[in-house]
């Protein structure tokens, strides 16, 4: 129960603190903190306009905290959330863009699927290459980033490309694009902010309610005693990559689907590696997640109101920074203070 | 009573709410010293002139575009979009709000589409891009000039294809073999992509790299201040005239869109400038006196919309004949005789026009 109490306080006391500190910030550059604040909140929730960009910005950051979220869990350290989310974008939009006169029903969940898929097969290369060589994913998702990044560079600028404006791929069929649930001015609301939360619950129940999710975790803890007990880590290790980018091509699917109906060269923008803070805001908990993303997505939302007040965008960047840095703290204390007790 | 003090509200709600421009970057952001701080100090030139309020919105990512955009449109009179890759949000936008005037820089209006309330300006990129491709093959000691891109857009491609062909034209007046390497950040943000590219770049033999990748160009002059300062061991404008005249080499980057030469003096051999800040300057000038028309303009050397940077700092180590040759090239874009190619089509196509140098 302790435990569980510290897993709220650490992040809410991280945030309040971070606030406190940027606001000193704010007021050392000249301007009012309590402004500065209030546009910040009006900004992410003072309007349905301002609250429909918000939740648009959550619902990827979800996902993406999930994905990297669950391979901490895990043990591994998937830092290529960011080159899954841009293969699942890829192949959704080209199965989507194939699918004209496919009904709906059919077509929403088999472009989803090619989008789990991609992200899937793109995190499974660096699983294989850990379990059967060693090689470290950290180094290899990061390499896998830039392959993914270029690829996705050269292919709507080359074969994909269309139009002018924006480099761009095609636009995905009618049938194939997630139907909004509200249009305000000229942003849409889509369902699939419903399909990310979903997706929290589902990685809840696999983690605490599976035997699945049992060996994960034990892997995870410590490879070694699971593998005594029967658990095979190379396995685990390849099925755990395949399900933390699962969920991250799963993010940009549904960027594609949802959002823009196509795939734009800076689909990604760097949420695959937003997706590192949110887990770690997140304590690594689903439903935790879920709040970090919002948290993180409010915070960005708000931020671009902020600048209307005058103060600049990148005092988010510093609250931000200080949180993770604050939630990754309390875990190094963690530690010195379970060894201590160790040695004694 | 009631009605006077309402009234009296309103006119000083009216007298209060002066002409507003509210400035939308691109991820970029301002400090690229780029064309966003290009088209921000237009804007503050007018500003100043007209005594109006201007603010600027800097977007983080691409899903802040529209938002953005919105808010800004609902604040102010006059909205700026700045950079290509906000074309398609502008146009969503501006259509939601009529009552409002957009200006976008660098954006072309989808095909056959007009807005009364939008206008839209690109640049000639590739005769300026030109000029200093020509300068660059002239002043290469090794044989090999770089070019580092952003993400390959057009108006970043418009300055690859000029520059291109402006070494293809000292190639063939000069009968040497300039080779030109190419690369891209994929990106317009983070210096240390550019600068790692311009590194390579110059481990490959390149002693000249042009940019056309925005804030990532700010890595790419760093890299060339840091080459230089490694042969002269000091990072002096005296230093490195004076090297460069003593042995004949050295490091330079060429600067993009407004004239960076003064960011690392010496180490900028010049700059191909976009006069964004033109543009700006007068599109607020139009919206503020009533004039303003939708459409779109495209600004070229004729129009005074690009050109070369004076070259305050490395005038004196080129030779006067090249400075001339500029100056005669400059002229003959500007009479058309010598039309630079725009696409990789007319870049693939481009004959060098037989060109004499009437000196």
């Amino acid at each position: 129960m302790n435990r569980r109490i510290w897993a709220f306080l650490v992040p809410i006391l991280s945030v309040v603190f971070a606030l406190i500190v940027a606001a000193v910030i704010i007021v050392l550059i000249g301007q009012n903190p309590l402004v500065a604040y209030k546009a910040m909140v009006l900004g992410a929730f003072g309007n349905v306009q301002a609250f429909t960009d918000t939740i648009i910005k959550t619902t990827p950051l979800i996902l993406t905290g999930l994905a990297v979220g669950f391979g901490f869990r895990a043990g591994l350290f998937n830092i290529g959330a960011e080159g899954q989310m841009i293969m699942g974008g890829i192949l959704a939009t080209v199965v989507g863009m194939n699918l004209r006169g496919i009904p709906p029903a059919l077509a929403v969940p088999l472009t989803m699927l090619f989008g789990i898929l991609g992200g899937m097969a793109w995190a499974s290369i660096a699983g294989y290459l850990k379990a059967k060589t060693g090689a470290h994913e950290v180094v290899t998702t990061i390499m896998l980033n830039w392959i993914a990044s270029h690829l996705s560079s050269y292919l709507i600028t080359g074969p994909l490309a269309v139009g002018s404006g924006t480099p761009k791929s095609p636009e995905i069929a009618p049938s194939a694009k997630l139907p909004p649930i509200l249009t305000v001015g000229a942003m849409e609301l889509t369902s699939g902010i419903v399909i990310s939360v979903l997706s929290a619950f589902l990685m809840y129940i696999l983690l605490e309610k599976t035997t699945t999710g049992y060996e994960v975790k034990a892997v995870g803890f410590n490879p070694y005693a699971a593998e005594y007990g029967g658990i095979s880590i190379s396995k685990n290790i390849v099925m755990c990559m395949a399900i933390s980018g699962a969920l991250a091509g799963l993010a940009g699917a549904l960027e594609v689907m949802g959002q823009y109906h196509r795939f734009l060269g800076t689909l990604s923008g760097g949420k695959g590696f937003d997706g590192i803070s949110i887990a770690l805001i997140g304590q690594n908990h689903p439903i935790g997640i879920i709040f970090a993303a919002l948290l993180i997505a409010a915070l960005r939302t708000g931020s671009n109101n902020m600048q209307f007040v005058g103060v600049p965008k990148h005092i988010v960047t510093i609250v931000q920074g200080i949180v993770i840095f604050l939630v990754a703290a309390d875990r190094i204390v963690r530690t010195i203070v379970i060894r201590k007790k160790v040695k004694r | 009573m009631r009605r006077l003090s309402i009234a009296l509200v309103l006119l000083v709600s009216v007298l209060l709410m002066g002409f507003k421009v509210v400035m939308v970057t691109d991820v970029g952001g301002l400090g690229d010293k780029s064309f966003n701080d290009g088209t921000w100090a237009g804007i503050q030139r007018a500003v100043k002139e007209l005594n109006i309020e201007a603010k600027v919105i800097q977007s983080y990512e691409q899903s802040d575009y529209i938002p953005n955009l919105s808010k800004a449109a609902e604040e102010a009179d006059l909205v700026f979009a700045v950079g290509f890759m906000m074309t398609d949000a502008l146009f969503r936008v501006a259509r939601q709000y009529p009552k409002t005037l957009f200006v976008g820089i660098d954006i072309t209006p989808p095909k056959g589409q007009t807005f009364p309330n939008v206008l839209t300006f690109t640049f000639k990129e590739q005769e300026c891009a030109f000029l200093v491709g020509y300068l660059a093959a002239a002043m290469t000691k090794t044989g090999t000039v770089g070019f580092v891109g952003g993400i390959p857009i057009p108006p970043v491609e418009r300055f690859r294809y000029g520059f291109e062909a402006g070494v293809k034209t000292y190639n063939t007046l000069y009968r040497k073999n300039v080779k030109v390497l190419r690369g891209y950040t994929q990106d317009f943000e983070d210096p240390k992509k550019g600068k790692d590219l311009a590194m390579s770049q110059f481990n490959q033999g390149a002693d000249i790299v042009f940019h056309a990748s925005g804030a990532c160009g700010n890595g790419v002059i760093e890299a060339a201040r840091e080459r230089f300062s490694a042969l002269t061991k000091s990072s002096n404008l005296v230093d490195f005239i004076n090297y460069y005249l003593e042995n004949n080499r050295g490091f330079f980057a060429i600067g993009v869109d407004m004239d960076q030469d003064y960011m690392a003096p010496g180490a900028v051999l010049a700059s191909a400038m976009k006069r964004v800040d033109t543009a700006s300057y007068l599109a607020v000038t139009w919206a503020y006196e009533g004039t303003f028309k939708g459409g779109h303009m495209v600004l070229g050397i004729a129009e005074a919309g690009v050109g070369i940077s004076p070259m305050k700092y490395t005038k004196g180590i080129v030779p006067n004949r090249v400075i001339a040759e500029l100056v005669y090239l400059e002229k003959l874009m500007k009479e058309g005789t010598l039309k630079v190619p725009e696409t990789q089509e007319e870049l693939d196509a481009f004959k060098v026009p037989t060109i004499r140098f009437p000196f």
